[in-house]
């Protein structure tokens, strides 16, 4: 017999149906394809020669730009329909509210995992398609997915926490299209102010960095060793703040 | 006289909404941080008024001026979206193009209020917080009216995507999309034909000469041509398609 929390899941899954939520990771991933192809083929020679630290660098940056609006998407795709049908209070008599969130959470985080392993996929492929003859470092690859994934993750809370307490959807999607600017101007700030907007984490923990000589113009990418005790504060972040959001939804009046 | 009743019902359905907070508070993110950003590379931003104009829009009009007309556009039809509305829209006693230029009209007013107030924003940084001298150059008052003028294509697809696409995220989720590709065709110098590189290039977005100069003609008939195409393919859509309400 399957547990309750299985069945929720499964509900949850139901519910999604014909809603082609895959989409959505898909059509982000295929810009990116398209970005990194477009990229790759305007690069130099030289650059080549560093490909994967090339894309480590900077598919952190397309990822601030895109990654905080695809987690707001995906989070009101799942939410409208609670919102829309107002159907919270007829769900909420027989499942507890916290269910819910993390039975929603988790159908959202499996769209991330998806674009997750696609952008793994992608690394892969560009370095294959392009020849890169650098040599892929697995442990900078799965850093890189961690980083992508985790930070993604804690963004789709806070967006899952907005879309279900707000009657209209145009407020979580104003704050995911806020986080985006945020995000993108954080890389440009100091360190100190850059860590305190959480949408610009995804170039927090690089795995690669850049050396630009004014003059010749070119451009060295070299590898930065992980800052593994900052990405573990991070994780231990990311906890709190899953469990703020949802004290702050388990607590709504509906 | 049907379309100035279909604009004032229009206007009448945001009263109260969340739309005007959001064209406000939007729109003060890039004035913040593109000053600050000024302040600290005062060094390499020698250009004044220029150089605070690429900061306030190096962002805003590359990545977030699109999106921010898809949250107008999306929230106007999800009106229509909710509580069988459609049947209402459809069988009102008016004609088609007027019922949806109502719509546009509206998108466009409330995009006209948040590229003043990008103004606004841009002058009172200027001269309050940087304190540059004189008045900022009439060409970037132009750029402004330019990427205002823009807006109008964007508008036309934005309010066509929201109107088929019955879902108020993924239309602003595509014009994001579309608006990072918008910079990297407008970067290869085909800006022109794609709609969503006309805003950047009509604020000249991140440049301190003018991008269009010798072109702006280009500009004002791609802007025609992007809306033209997508009004009526949205009136097309209206008179032919059956209504799921």
């Amino acid at each position: 017999m399957k547990s309750l929390f299985i069945r929720q899941l499964y509900a949850e899954r139901q519910k999604g149906r014909k809603k082609h939520l895959s989409l959505l990771p898909l059509c982000f991933l295929l810009f990116q394809v398209l970005w990194a192809l477009w990229q790759l083929t305007h690069a130099a020679p030289e650059e080549l020669e560093t490909g994967y630290l090339l894309l480590f660098h900077h598919l952190p940056l397309m990822n601030t730009i895109l990654l905080p609006m695809l987690a707001a998407v995906i989070a009101s795709r799942l939410c409208d329909m609670e919102i829309k049908g107002d159907t919270l209070k007829l769900l909420y008599t027989m499942q507890k509210p916290a269910q819910l969130f993390h039975c929603k959470f988790l159908m959202g985080l499996k769209y991330l995992f998806y674009f997750t392993m696609g952008q793994g996929l992608l690394i892969l492929g560009a370095g294959k398609i392009c020849r890169f003859t650098d040599p892929l470092k697995w442990t900078m690859l799965a850093e890189h997915m961690a980083v992508t994934f985790t930070v993604s993750a804690v963004l789709l809370a806070i967006q899952q926490t907005l879309s279900l307490l707000s009657a209209s959807q145009l407020l979580p999607l104003a704050a995911g299209l806020v986080g985006c600017f945020l995000g993108l101007f954080s890389l440009f700030f100091p360190t100190p102010i850059a860590r305190l907007f959480i949408w610009g984490y995804y170039a927090a923990f690089p795995a690669a960095s850049t050396d630009w000589e004014r003059d010749s113009k070119i451009v060295r990418y070299f590898e930065v060793p992980f800052p593994m005790t900052g990405f573990l504060l991070f994780l231990g972040t990311v906890f709190i703040i899953y469990l703020l959001c949802k004290t702050l939804t388990v607590r709504k009046e509906v | 006289m049907m379309l100035s009743r279909c604009i004032k019902s229009e206007n009448q359905k945001l009263r109260h909404s969340l739309i005007f907070p959001a064209c406000i508070i939007i729109p003060v993110i890039p004035a913040v941080m593109g000053t600050f950003n000024y302040l600290q590379n005062t060094g390499i931003l020698t250009h004044q008024w220029y150089s605070l104009w690429t900061q306030h829009t190096l962002f805003y009009a590359s990545f977030f001026y699109a999106p921010l007309i898809a949250l107008y556009c999306s929230y106007l039809w999800r009106l229509e979206h909710r509580n069988h509305n459609w049947n209402v829209f459809m069988t009102a006693p008016v004609s088609i193009p007027c019922l949806y230029f109502g719509k546009l009209a509206v998108i466009f007013r409330v995009t006209l209020m948040t590229q003043l107030w990008v103004g606004i924003l841009y002058l009172f940084c200027g001269k309050v917080i940087v304190g540059l001298p004189d008045f900022c150059p009439a060409n970037i008052l132009f750029w402004l009216l330019r990427g205002t003028l823009a807006a109008a294509a964007i508008g036309a697809i934005q309010l066509l995507l929201s109107m088929v696409i019955r879902s108020f995220s993924v239309p602003i989720g595509i014009a994001l999309i579309g608006s990072v590709l918008g910079m990297l065709l407008s970067n290869k110098g085909f800006g022109l034909f794609w709609p969503y590189s006309l805003m950047l290039m009509g604020m000249n977005s991140n440049k301190t000469e003018d991008a269009l100069s010798g072109n702006v003609l280009s500009f004002l008939l791609s802007t025609l041509v992007f809306f033209l195409i997508f009004y009526w393919l949205a009136i097309h859509f209206l008179k032919t398609r059956d209504v799921h309400a």
